[in-house]
C-alpha cells in the first residue's frame, strides 16, 4: 500500500453529536430508563422496608393469587373486548366516512372533515363527563332522543349496568377516535392516482365494485396501521374509564381495564395500600402485551400487506 | 488559473465501490464533460471534486494544492445543480450574493459582480424576485449567475439541463458554451446525454462502473473509440455489434459498424436481410434489418428512403469505418 | 370525467350519511355548550333548546370562576404545553436532521432506538418516573411535566420530521455548503424554513395529547399550584357533581380553548395527515 492509498483522515463531525445529543438524552432519561426501571422493579418486593429480589414471584402472584389474578384476568378480558369493539365499529365507520369524503366533486368536504374530527381533539375528561351526562337518566336527554324515534323502551342507564357499561364506554371511545381512521384512510384514498380510477371506469368497474376491487386493496396497509395504533391506544387506555366510572371502574369492576387496574395497584384505593412493585409487574405485562401486538403487526401483518408504488 | 488533477481517487459506500481509482488531469480553461450511464460514478466524482463527498482515498489537486481536507467553500469552486438549488427565501440578488457575503467580500464588490453577471445572463429585470416567481430557464440562469459571481477556479455543472424542456435545453446549452468562451474558465460538466457531451466538450471523459473508459476530444471518441463500451455509448443510433465468427473474422470477437456507415441497395451487397421496420425522421431514415449473416442491424440513410417491412435489402458496411474488438472488448487496431 | 361517473342520487346519499355523522359528532359538544348558559330548571325541562332571554343564566360560569382557580390552571396548562412543544420541536428537528442528513456509524440503530417510543407508551414507565421525580425533587413542579412530555413527544416528531427532511433537496444544502454556510446555519436557515409546514403538523399532534392528558398531572403534579386545566376540571366536576350549571360551565370552559385552537390549526393538521405525514 502506497502512501496515496491511505484512507483520508476526517475530522470528527461534532455537529452530528450536537444535533443528536439533546433529544437522545431527554428521551433516554425520561422514557427508556424509567421503562427499564419499571421492568426491573417488577422483580423486587418490599419486605420489612427492604427491597428484596424475588424473581418472578410478583408475576406468579398476579396470575395465580386470587387477590390479584381475578382482577387481572378480568381487566385483560375487558381490555380485549374494548379492542374488539373498536376494530368492529371504528374501522368500518372510518372507511365509510373516508370513502364518502373522497368522492369526487363533493361539496362542503372541508366542513365535514373538520367537524367529524372535533371529538378527537377533546380531552378524555370532557368526553367522559359529557357522555355521562347525556346518558344519565337524571337529565333525560338520551331517553328523550330515543322517544323521538319511538324507541324509548330501549333506554336503560347503560353506564350503570354491568352487562352494558363496557360496551357503552367502548362505543364512546369509538365516537371520540373515529376521526383518526377516517383521516388516514382518506389520505390513502387521495393518494390513489386519478389515472388508476379512470382506468377502472373505462374497464367498467364502477361504484361499489370499484371500491371493493380497486380501492380497498390499495388502502389495506393504512387499515393495518390504524389497527396497530388502535391496539396500542386501547391497551394503554385509562383516562376515559377513570373519568366516567372512577378508579374502581364500576359497576363491580365490569369496566376495569389494564390501565385502571395499574392505577389502583400503584396508588391503592379505599383500604388497600399502593404497591409500586405490583404496579410495575402490571406495567411490565402491559409492556409485553403491547410489544407482542406490535411484533405481530410488524412481522406477520405488515410484511404480507403489500404497499404499492404508484 | 484553474487546473485540476485527480490521482487514484477511490470512493466506496460501505462495501460498494463507486469509484475504483480515477486518474485525470484537466488544464486551465478546458471544458471537460463527464459522461456515462446512470450509476457509473460521474456525479460522485464531481461531488468529490466539490468536496461534498469525501474520497475514501486518493488526491484531488486544484492548482497543484491537495484539497481533500478542504471544505467546499474554500476550494475555489462553484457548482450549478440539476435542481437549480436556489434558496427559496432569498431574492435573485441575495441568492447570487450569499456566498460572497459569507466570505466577507465588501458590499460594493458584491454589487459590481452581481451587476456583471446579471447583464451577462440578462437577469437584470428579475433581481428583486424570488425563485418561485421565475420560470425554469430563468432559475437555471440564476443558478449559473450564482456560480459566475464567485469567480471560481473551477465551474462544476451537475446535469444542469436535465430539468429543462427540449427547446430550452438547446438554448441554455448554447448559453453555457458562450459563457465558457467569454470567461475562459475551467468547467467540468456532468451529463448522461451524449449529445450535450459532444456539443459542449473540449474533452470528454467516458465513465463506466466507476472507471474511466476513455478520455479524448469528441471526434476522437467518435472516430477511434478505445473499446466496445465507448463505441456503443457515443453515437446515435447506437453502433451495430456483430458476432465476428459469423462474419468469418477469426481474430476479433465482435465487429462494430455505425448505422450511418452502412449503405443499402435493393439488388446486391454484403449482407442480405429483410426490413423489419422503418423510421422516417425527415432528414434521415432509420432502417431495421434482419440479416442472415449479421443479425438485427440498424442502418441510417440520409434523406428519405422508402422501404416496406418485409422487403429484401442488401446492406454494405464502409470498410474504412468498421471497428473490431477482442474478447475483452478492446479495440483491435 | 365526473359528469359521466357521478349520479345525483349517489351524491345525495353521501351528503345524508355525512350530515348524519356530523350531527352525531357535534351533538354532545353543542348540547353541553348551550345548556351551560341556561338556568337549572331550563336545563332539565328542555335540554335540547337553545338558551332564550328567559332561560339565560350564567350562574354556572360565576360558580366556576368563584370556586376553582381556573385562570391559574389555564396558565399551568399553557406553560406545560408550550414549553414541551418548544423542546419537542427543537430537539426533535435537530435529531431528525442529523439522522436524515448524515451517514455515520450507528445511524440506523439510533433511528430505531428513538422510534421505539412511538409504539411503547411512556405511561408504562410511570412507576419509575415518579421515583425519579421524587429523588430529584421535581414532584409537583411543571418542569417534571415538561420533561416527561418532551420525552413522550420526541419519537413521533423525529420520525415525521426526518421523513420530511429527506425531501429537502440535497442540491440546496450542497449549494449552501459551497457558499460557505456552516452545518448549523444550513439547518437553521435553509432546512427549518422549508419544513415549517411539517413542524406545524407535528406541533398540533404533540399539543393535543399534552393539553388533554390526565395521567401525568394526576400523578406527578396534583398540587393546587401546578394543576392543569384537564386535571382541574376533572377534580372540580367530581366535587360539584350535583351542581349541573357549574359542571356544564366547567366542561364548556375546558372545550372552548381547544376548539378555538383546533379551528385555527385544523387546516394545518388535516393537510399534515393527508399529505402522508403519518404513514
Amino acid at each position: 500500500m502506497s502512501v496515496d492509498d491511505q484512507p483520508i483522515k476526517r475530522p470528527i463531525r461534532w455537529h452530528i453529536l450536537v444535533f443528536l445529543a439533546p433529544a437522545f438524552l431527554v428521551y433516554t432519561a425520561f422514557m427508556i430508563v424509567p421503562l427499564a426501571g419499571t421492568l426491573q422493579l417488577s422483580l423486587f418486593r418490599r419486605i420489612d422496608q427492604q427491597l428484596v429480589y424475588v424473581g418472578l414471584d410478583n408475576f406468579r402472584m398476579l396470575f395465580g393469587d386470587p387477590r390479584w389474578s381475578v382482577n387481572f384476568w378480568n381487566a385483560l378480558w375487558n381490555n380485549c373486548w374494548f379492542f374488539i369493539i373498536h376494530m368492529l365499529v371504528q374501522n368500518p365507520i372510518g372507511v365509510l366516512l373516508a370513502a364518502l369524503l373522497s368522492s369526487p366533486k363533493l361539496r362542503f368536504r372541508a366542513f365535514y372533515r373538520t367537524a367529524i374530527f372535533i371529538p378527537t381533539i377533546l380531552s378524555f375528561v370532557i368526553v367522559g363527563f359529557v357522555w355521562k351526562l347525556i346518558l344519565s337518566p337524571l337529565w333525560g336527554v338520551a331517553p328523550n332522543l330515543l322517544d323521538l324515534v319511538g324507541l324509548k323502551s330501549l333506554f336503560t342507564p347503560w353506564l350503570g349496568k354491568e352487562e352494558y357499561a363496557l360496551t357503552t364506554l367502548s362505543l364512546i371511545s369509538v365516537w371520540q377516535f373515529v376521526g383518526i381512521p377516517m383521516m388516514l384512510i382518506y389520505a390513502a384514498l387521495l393518494s390513489i392516482p386519478d389515472e388508476v380510477i379512470e382506468a377502472a371506469e373505462c374497464d367498467g368497474i364502477t361504484g361499489l365494485s370499484q371500491f371493493w376491487k380497486i380501492k380497498l386493496p390499495l388502502i389495506l396497509p393504512s387499515i393495518g396501521i390504524i389497527s396497530i395504533l388502535t391496539f396500542v391506544g386501547n391497551f394503554n387506555a385509562f383516562d376515559l374509564i377513570y373519568t366516567a366510572q372512577g378508579a374502581l371502574a364500576g359497576p363491580n369492576f365490569s369496566t376495569d381495564i389494564l390501565g385502571t387496574f395499574l392505577y389502583r395497584a400503584f396508588f391503592g384505593f379505599q383500604l388497600q395500600l399502593g404497591d409500586p412493585n405490583m404496579g410495575a409487574a402490571i406495567a411490565t405485562m402491559m409492556f409485553f402485551i403491547i410489544l407482542a401486538g406490535v411484533c405481530v403487526y410488524l412481522f406477520a401483518i405488515q410484511t404480507r400487506l403489500r404497499r404499492y408504488q404508484f | 488559473m484553474g487546473s485540476l488533477t485527480i490521482e487514484n481517487v477511490r470512493k466506496s459506500f460501505g462495501k460498494v465501490d463507486v469509484l475504483k481509482g480515477i486518474d485525470l488531469a484537466v488544464e486551465d480553461g478546458e471544458f471537460v464533460v463527464f459522461v456515462g450511464p446512470s450509476g457509473c460514478g460521474k456525479s460522485t466524482l464531481l461531488r468529490v471534486i466539490a468536496g461534498l463527498e469525501d474520497a475514501t482515498s486518493g488526491k484531488v489537486l486544484i492548482d497543484g494544492v491537495n484539497v481533500v481536507a478542504t471544505p467546499p467553500a474554500k476550494r475555489g469552486i462553484a457548482m450549478v445543480f440539476q435542481t437549480y438549488a436556489l434558496y427559496p427565501h432569498l431574492t435573485v440578488r441575495d441568492n447570487m450574493g450569499l456566498g460572497l457575503k459569507q466570505a466577507g467580500t465588501p458590499a460594493a464588490e458584491i454589487d459590481k459582480r452581481i451587476g456583471i453577471a446579471s447583464t451577462m445572463l440578462s437577469l437584470e429585470p428579475y433581481l428583486q424576485r424570488r425563485p418561485a416567481e421565475l420560470s425554469g430557464g430563468q432559475r437555471q440562469r440564476v443558478a449559473i449567475g450564482r456560480a459566475v459571481v464567485r469567480e471560481p477556479k473551477l465551474f462544476l455543472f451537475d446535469e444542469p439541463l436535465s430539468n429543462l424542456d427540449a427547446a430550452l435545453r438547446v438554448n441554455t446549452r448554447l448559453e453555457i458554451a458562450q459563457l465558457h468562451r467569454r470567461l475562459k474558465a475551467t468547467m467540468i460538466y456532468v451529463t448522461h446525454d451524449q449529445v450535450e457531451a459532444m456539443t459542449l466538450a473540449d474533452k470528454i471523459v467516458v465513465l463506466n462502473a466507476g472507471k474511466i473508459e476513455q478520455v479524448g476530444a469528441p471526434m476522437e471518441l467518435y472516430n477511434s473509440p478505445a473499446n466496445e463500451f465507448v463505441a456503443g455509448f457515443i453515437g446515435s443510433p447506437k453502433m451495430n455489434f456483430l458476432d465476428a465468427a459469423r462474419l468469418g473474422d477469426s481474430q476479433a470477437k465482435t465487429v462494430g459498424v455505425r448505422p450511418e456507415h452502412l449503405s443499402v441497395n435493393t439488388s446486391s451487397g454484403a449482407w442480405k436481410g429483410t426490413v423489419v421496420h422503418a423510421e422516417h425522421l425527415g432528414a434521415d431514415t432509420n432502417l431495421y434489418l434482419d440479416c442472415e449473416k449479421a443479425g438485427l442491424i440498424t442502418a441510417r440513410i440520409f434523406g428519405v428512403y422508402n422501404a416496406e417491412p418485409g422487403a429484401t435489402l442488401f446492406a454494405t458496411p464502409d470498410p474504412a469505418k468498421t471497428y473490431r474488438f477482442d474478447a475483452n472488448g478492446q479495440t483491435l487496431r | 370525467m365526473s359528469r359521466a361517473t357521478s349520479s345525483p342520487a349517489r351524491s345525495i346519499g353521501a351528503h345524508a350519511v355525512l350530515i348524519g355523522y356530523t350531527v352525531i359528532a357535534l351533538f354532545p359538544v353543542v348540547l353541553i355548550v348551550i345548556n351551560s348558559f341556561k338556568s337549572r330548571n331550563a336545563i332539565f325541562r328542555s335540554p335540547l333548546s337553545f338558551p332564550t332571554p328567559e332561560t339565560f343564566d350564567p350562574v354556572g360560569y360565576t360558580t366556576v370562576m368563584a370556586q376553582g382557580d381556573f385562570i391559574q390552571y389555564f396558565q399551568n396548562s399553557l406553560v406545560v404545553t408550550i414549553g414541551s412543544l418548544f423542546f419537542v420541536i427543537l430537539f426533535g428537528a435537530m435529531a431528525a436532521f442529523a439522522l436524515s442528513e448524515y451517514r455515520f456509524r450507528g445511524n440506523t440503530l439510533t433511528g430505531l432506538y428513538l422510534a421505539l417510543g412511538i409504539m411503547i407508551p411512556i405511561r408504562l414507565g410511570t412507576v419509575a418516573i415518579l421515583q425519579l421525580m421524587v429523588a430529584s425533587g421535581l414532584v409537583n413542579t411543571l418542569t417534571a411535566l415538561i420533561l416527561v412530555y418532551t420525552a413522550q413527544g420526541l419519537p413521533l416528531c423525529i420520525f415525521i420530521l426526518s421523513e420530511f427532511m429527506k425531501t429537502v433537496s440535497d442540491d440546496l444544502k450542497n449549494a449552501g455548503r459551497i457558499d460557505g454556510l456552516s452545518e448549523y446555519r444550513i439547518f437553521f436557515r435553509l432546512v427549518l424554513p422549508l419544513v415549517r409546514p411539517a413542524m406545524a403538523t407535528v406541533a398540533v399532534f404533540t399539543m393535543i395529547p399534552i393539553w388533554n392528558d390526565l395521567w401525568f398531572p394526576l400523578i406527578l403534579a396534583p398540587s393546587e399550584g401546578t394543576k392543569t386545566v384537564t386535571l382541574g376540571a376533572q377534580i372540580f366536576i367530581g366535587q360539584f357533581v350535583t351542581n349541573w350549571n357549574a359542571v356544564l360551565a366547567a366542561l364548556s370552559l375546558a372545550i372552548l380553548p381547544v376548539l378555538i385552537l383546533y379551528l385555527i390549526f385544523s387546516r394545518q393538521l388535516i393537510r399534515g395527515i393527508t399529505s402522508g405525514a403519518v404513514k
